[in-house]
């Protein structure tokens, strides 16, 4: 599903964030991104939606190799690959669903999909009752589960979070992370970029860690921390 | 601001406005008074009635030609009675001086330099007089001012697309955090821009409609005495197509508008 040969990216300024990457992930799985700020975890996420374009390498998303892609193209994928980020980036003055909605009707969708679509994606996530409120009104938990109904709505094949519990509290990190769970299971796969070691350890899915921009080390049924195991210093 | 960016359109689609209707209503008037002017062919006296009359409609087969009217001697001699009546008393002319003559009108003034020298070439014709350094220097004048004419026109247009440019995109900027979100759920670039579009042509036809509505006033009101105290001007002759006006004025509008406008938009788009 996600596939990257050879991948670096060096930003205008010099930096390099992703050095010679190979990866492969696929569909259906359910993968934790991690490694302390500035390793390049946000910045292999922007190649995934084409925000940005390596510098080198390529990169392929559902079997299309979407680096090379014709700029008119890219909304397209973007309509394939929902992204949630940390700052929920909700429209303040539109309700939940009319949030939602949003991502249907920029793409073209009738009324009557409208109509359809947005309360399954709500009832998913577990706002229906609070379609009519306005981001403002909802807490941090609500507002990432509005951003993901809004991610959702066009049925992507690909979800990619970028600390989506970075703003919340531990009792609804948990239920972000098992609504995302549940997500997955119905097929959807998940890419979740994350500090959370707790999350992490308690998951126990695949764990790739990136270091100075290159893959340290890639786990199928990984811990925060490289080989620690049961015992961590960290958690109680 | 949307008012600010209306209103430097409409001073714009304004100054437009006055300047074509102006330029129209001079080169109408240079049109119809050129028009007027006669070519005046002077026969040699050895030329007689058929022969004369022969040349006449020799003329009138040019194409460029809108009227001949060949006037013998004595007809001629008779008109110059009537315009000096009172001034002199042409009793006192025992002969005819004057030749046979044909008078000639053309349909296009620019025609007329050439069309005297072709006749000039004829056999039997002694002189061709026309006002030549009037028609020359009138010629003249139109061009000037229809090159003139495009220049401003160029330089008013392109201002009004900078001044919309500029607004619209400030209406860009505060909007980007929505447009931000509208490309990340996958809108097509067309889908962005179309409401910015819709914009600037409004603008655009709305500063249009508000200088057309001056001039309008103006027209009705200032015109008439401006006609008025230049009465020496046969202004009636030069009927400037109103309608056609301010349907150019407000097509120049929306195209500025919306051009200014996808100019913004495409610049916030680059990626």
């Amino acid at each position: 599903m996600i596939r990257l040969r050879g991948v670096s990216l060096t930003y205008p300024n010099g930096v390099r964030a992703l050095d010679n990457l190979n990866l492969e992930i696929e569909k259906g799985s359910f993968v934790f991104l991690i490694g302390s700020s500035g390793t390049g975890k946000s910045s292999l996420l922007r190649l995934l939606y084409r925000e940005r374009v390596p510098s080198e390498g390529e990169v392929y998303v559902d079997g299309v190799r979407i680096d090379t892609m014709k700029r008119s193209k890219v909304p397209y994928l973007r309509r394939n690959v929902g992204v949630v980020f940390q700052d929920f980036k909700l429209l303040a003055d539109k309700t939940v669903w009319e949030n939602v909605a949003f991502a249907l009707q920029v793409t073209g969708a009738s009324t009557k999909d409208v109509r359809r679509q947005v309360p399954r994606c709500l009832e998913l996530v577990g706002l229906s009752h609070k379609s009519r409120m306005f981001p403002h009104e909802l807490a941090g938990g609500e507002q990432q589960r509005a951003a993901i109904a809004r991610a959702l709505v066009n049925n992507p094949k690909i979800l990619l979070c970028d600390e989506p519990t970075g703003n919340l509290d531990p009792a609804t990190t948990s239920e972000i992370m098992e609504l995302l769970l549940r997500i997955n299971l119905k097929g959807t796969t998940i890419l979740v970029a994350t500090h959370n070691q707790a999350v992490v350890d308690r998951m126990r899915r695949r764990v790739i860690r990136l270091e100075n921009g290159r893959i340290h080390s890639d786990e199928e049924r990984g811990y925060y921390f490289l080989g620690l195991g049961q015992s961590s210093v960290l958690s109680g | 601001m949307q008012i600010t960016a209306i209103a430097t359109v409409a001073v714009t689609i304004f100054m437009l406005g006055a300047f074509l209707f102006t330029r129209e209503t001079v080169a109408k008037l240079s049109t119809d008074l050129l028009s007027r002017i006669e070519i005046s062919v002077f026969l040699s006296d050895k030329v007689d009635d058929a022969h004369a009359r022969a040349l006449a409609e020799q003329i009138k087969s040019d194409p460029r030609v809108l009227i001949v009217t060949y006037v013998p001697k004595a007809e001629g001699l008779r008109q110059l009675r009537e315009r000096l009546q009172g001034q002199i008393d042409t009793s006192l002319l025992t002969m005819n001086p004057l030749p046979n003559a044909i008078r000639i009108r053309v349909k296009n003034p620019d025609n007329v330099p050439a069309v005297a020298r072709s006749i000039q070439r004829m056999s039997g014709v002694a002189t061709v007089e026309y006002a030549q350094d009037a028609v020359t220097k009138v010629l003249r004048l139109t061009d000037t001012l229809s090159r003139l004419g495009l220049g401003m026109i160029l330089v008013l247009v392109f201002a009004a697309a900078v001044i919309i440019s500029n607004t619209i995109r400030l209406t860009v900027f505060a909007r980007r955090r929505e447009i931000a979100i509208m490309q990340l759920v996958g809108a097509t670039n067309g889908y962005v821009r179309a409401p910015f579009l819709a914009e600037g042509f409004l603008t655009g036809t709305l500063g249009a409609l508000v200088a057309i509505l001056i001039l309008g006033v103006l027209h009705a009101e200032v015109l008439p005495k401006i006609t008025q105290t230049l009465s020496f001007i046969p202004f009636a002759s030069a009927p400037v197509d109103v309608s056609r006006l301010v349907l150019e004025l407000l097509g120049a509008g929306a195209i500025v508008g919306v051009f200014g406008a996808w100019v913004s938009v495409s610049r916030y788009l680059r990626v």
